[in-house]
């Protein structure tokens, strides 16, 4: 081996530099660990998709009548909760005994009562004894908890399929205070704050950010348009579960079975001029009525949360990946403004932006303070509850997260690729916020043809 | 299965011939000498020299015409480019010999889709475009700054190739044009490789010195849709699986091979092999059957195995 060529010393140099060390790379050189770091100014819709994602693969809920006047008024929670908790594994054919948990955000029922409710509720749905089920009372966020809870869990892998829901019969279970009030809850002025009525909290909202009762009056009127239009459109079909039940006459006492189709509280006629009439439900003076507040209802929801793996396995379609979660604290006394501190806080964890949201559903506790957080984040009117919200549906308190959360998914899911983020958020008696930020399923890219194992390296097209 | 093909392996694709049963490599000695194709078959006991090809200088790519399945071309470091026909009698070959490369040339690459032409890539900087017939290069594309190391057709777009190069950009040709449709400055360092998904006609994925892969959308080439971390040193050669649109392997200077999953980026690595000793230069897919692999390094051994088991197996 003689007569090393003229170029063989510049070739080993050539070689030699592909050994040199590369300075920090344009794109960051670090691997990106944000969620979803291309957001809607990507031209292509890049996803970070990943098996252990806790992606939703079904999101039900039962028809939502008005407390004690409604078709709902006499069943009791355990049959609310049975019929979508029966919905979401028969729809999707996942055998009951495959779940690992059951997550129930329930607010106004005794809470070892409700507790045992919740398990008689999935025997009655089918679940084998060896399928545990528990609650959660977050207030007005449980059903969205129960969601996050779950998901959590999946996370963390103690399962890997859940169910989240929420349950509320404001007709039985009204909302009282029980027990005496310990004297020391006015020594400081938070705790204090603690017990106010929310319709007060409602008041103080209004008053401390300016907002008028025009502009909660004309916020009641559009909430029952858009949710007067989506019902008329159809749009509620997707998420509703019949519920056959029973109900008693109010004046007769006759029992009568019903099939429970539809929510009742929407008035497609509702204008200002009508709710300019109602007085001031909460406070001399105030602006809060009947009209511009949440409704007092009745129902259940439910969501079928699972991996990425395992909805691939089955061959179930995604219609949501469950992105974070953030609870947050406010003051008791102005509790509706939680949202306004949820949703960027939950933004944050998904490393979004608010532009980055397409579709909102934001709980009308109150127009007041549903119209305090659109304006104080600035959100398009035209993001938010696009098929109205508690004003015209009703707010049963355990039951609204998990409900919101299905209503969300579903007009993302008709809006396709138009929607891709979508955020739920409610402000929490007590004074809190919380809000999750969900991504559309659907998977368009076709990188995600699924997982390597199954594929057997075989072009799809390949018969084995 | 292993054999030792003599004297060193250096950059070689270990291509495989549209004969089911024969692979392709070079094979160098002293970087510089001696210097030949080598045809090698998969026999029922192992793996057989069919034919090799002396040249006066390094070999440092080869590849099977679409036309006819006897005649492969090679990338000579002498800047020829040389055809071969391994049924012709010997005083025959080579066949052709294409000389208008400054430098080396570093890759050549029949187009599967017109089957009429081939591209050659040099270290003089130029990517030429050739036919059999023509004694001259069709077009020369002379934009990219510095030495370029690989370039490949687009599969299912006949005019369409890659271009890699050392000036850390890749780019993207209309072979009727002569500067490229789109430039992606792909990488810190030195790019080293590119290829096509077979089953993406937008996708396409890049290795350089950075050590790093990464695949592009070239609809939306501002950023890479993935990046593929594991590799320890430059990473040589990348490949898309003919049989998988989301299955690349890939070859470098760590001495291993890889086969990743490009669509979970997140946990990409399917499998990584450690059967050479050296620099690890070439590695291929049988196009014929799913799980066969190639690969050709420094320690002057092909190795040809299922992806399934081991390559010293």
């Amino acid at each position: 081996m003689d007569g090393h060529g003229p170029a063989h010393g510049e070739r080993l140099a050539r070689i030699a530099g592909h050994f040199k060390p590369v300075e920090a790379s344009g794109h960051g050189g670090v691997l990106q660990t944000g969620a979803c770091s291309a957001g809607d100014s990507a031209g292509y819709e890049r996803r970070n998709a990943s098996l252990d994602d806790v992606v939703i693969v079904a999101a039900l809920r039962t028809p939502m009548t008005k407390a004690k006047r409604g078709l709902l008024k006499d069943t009791t929670a355990d049959e609310l909760l049975a019929a979508v908790l029966k919905a979401v594994v028969q729809r999707t054919g996942v055998e009951p005994e495959a779940v690992g948990d059951i997550v129930i955000g329930s607010v106004l029922g005794p809470s070892s009562q409700r507790a045992n409710e919740c398990r008689i509720a999935a025997f009655f749905a089918g679940f084998p004894e060896t399928v545990p089920i528990h609650t959660v009372n977050r207030q007005c966020s449980s059903g969205l908890q129960a969601v996050a809870s779950v998901a959590a869990a999946i996370k963390s892998g103690y399962i890997d399929i859940g169910i989240a829901g929420g349950v509320e019969t404001m007709s039985l279970n009204p909302m009282k205070w029980e027990g005496g009030v310990n004297p020391r809850i006015q020594t400081m002025r938070e705790t204090a704050s603690c017990l106010m009525p929310m319709g007060i909290t409602s008041e103080n909202v209004a008053q401390r950010f300016g907002v008028t009762r025009e502009q909660q009056d004309r916020f009641a009127v559009d909430s029952h348009r858009k949710a007067a239009a989506a019902q008329r459109a159809g749009k509620f079909k997707d998420e509703i579960v019949h519920v056959a039940t029973k109900v008693k006459h109010p004046k007769t006492g006759d029992v009568v079975d019903v099939v429970v189709t539809e929510d009742d509280g929407i008035r497609a006629d509702s204008s200002t001029a009508m709710l300019s009439k109602l007085r001031p439900a909460f406070k001399e003076g105030g602006s809060t009525t009947a009209g511009n507040s949440s409704q007092v209802t009745d129902g259940a929801s439910a969501v079928l949360l699972m991996t990425r793996r395992e909805a691939l396995r089955r061959r179930l379609p995604v219609l949501g990946v469950f992105r974070s979660f953030a609870a947050v604290g406010v003051d008791p006394a102005v509790m509706g403004i939680g949202p306004a501190v949820a949703i960027p806080a939950a933004l944050e964890k998904a490393g979004l932006t608010l532009e980055d949201i397409d579709v909102f559903e934001l709980n009308e506790a109150f127009a007041s303070q549903a119209t305090y957080v659109m304006g104080k984040l600035g959100l398009d009117p035209m993001k938010v509850n696009p098929n109205g919200g508690a004003i015209a549906l009703g707010h049963p308190l355990g039951n609204t997260g998990s409900r919101c959360t299905a209503a969300l998914l579903h007009e993302m899911r008709r809006r396709g690729r138009a929607a891709r983020f979508g955020v739920v958020t409610m402000c929490i008696g007590s004074g809190m916020g919380a809000a999750a930020v969900f991504e559309r399923g659907g998977e368009v890219d076709d990188l995600n043809v699924g997982p390597v194992a199954q594929q057997g390296h075989l072009s799809r097209d390949a018969r084995v | 299965m292993e054999v030792p093909i003599g004297a060193f392996v250096y950059a070689t694709s270990t291509a495989e011939s549209p004969d089911r049963n024969q692979i392709l490599c070079c094979r160098l000695r002293n970087l510089t000498e001696c210097v030949t194709v080598v045809v090698v078959k998969i026999g029922p006991t192992g793996l057989v020299e069919v034919c090799a090809y002396d040249t006066p200088d390094g070999v440092y790519d080869c590849c099977w015409s679409e036309l006819n399945d006897s005649i492969l071309i090679s990338a000579c470091a002498d800047g020829t480019i040389k055809v071969w026909n391994i049924i012709a009698p010997p005083q025959t070959n080579p066949l052709r010999s294409f000389q208008e490369h400054g430098k080396e040339v570093s890759s050549v690459q029949w187009n599967v889709d017109r089957q009429d032409v081939f591209l050659s890539a040099s270290w003089d900087g130029t990517i030429k475009l050739w036919n059999m017939e023509s004694p001259t290069a069709l077009a020369t594309f002379a934009q990219h700054s510095y030495v370029v190391y690989n370039a490949v057709w687009n599969p299912r777009s006949g005019n369409v190739f890659a271009s890699a190069s050392g000036d850390r950009t890749v780019r993207v040709w209309d072979s009727r044009e002569p500067v490229p449709r789109l430039t992606i400055e792909a990488h810190a360092g030195e790019v080293l490789a590119v290829d096509w998904c077979k089953y993406n006609d937008c996708l396409l994925a890049t290795g350089s010195v950075d050590k790093l892969i990464r695949t592009w959308d070239v609809r939306a080439p501002q950023r890479p849709i993935t990046e593929l971390r594991g590799h320890r040193y430059a990473v040589r050669r990348v490949l898309f699986s003919p049989h998988a649109e989301n299955i690349l392997a890939s070859c470098g200077y760590d001495m291993t091979v890889r086969l990743w999953d490009v669509s979970a980026p997140e946990d990409a690595l399917v499998r990584a092999w450690d059967h050479h000793t050296e620099f690890s230069v070439g590695v291929d897919f049988s196009n014929h059957q799913k799980g066969l692999l190639a690969s050709t390094g420094w320690d002057e051994l092909l190795f040809v195995w299922n992806e399934d088991q081991d390559p010293r197996a």
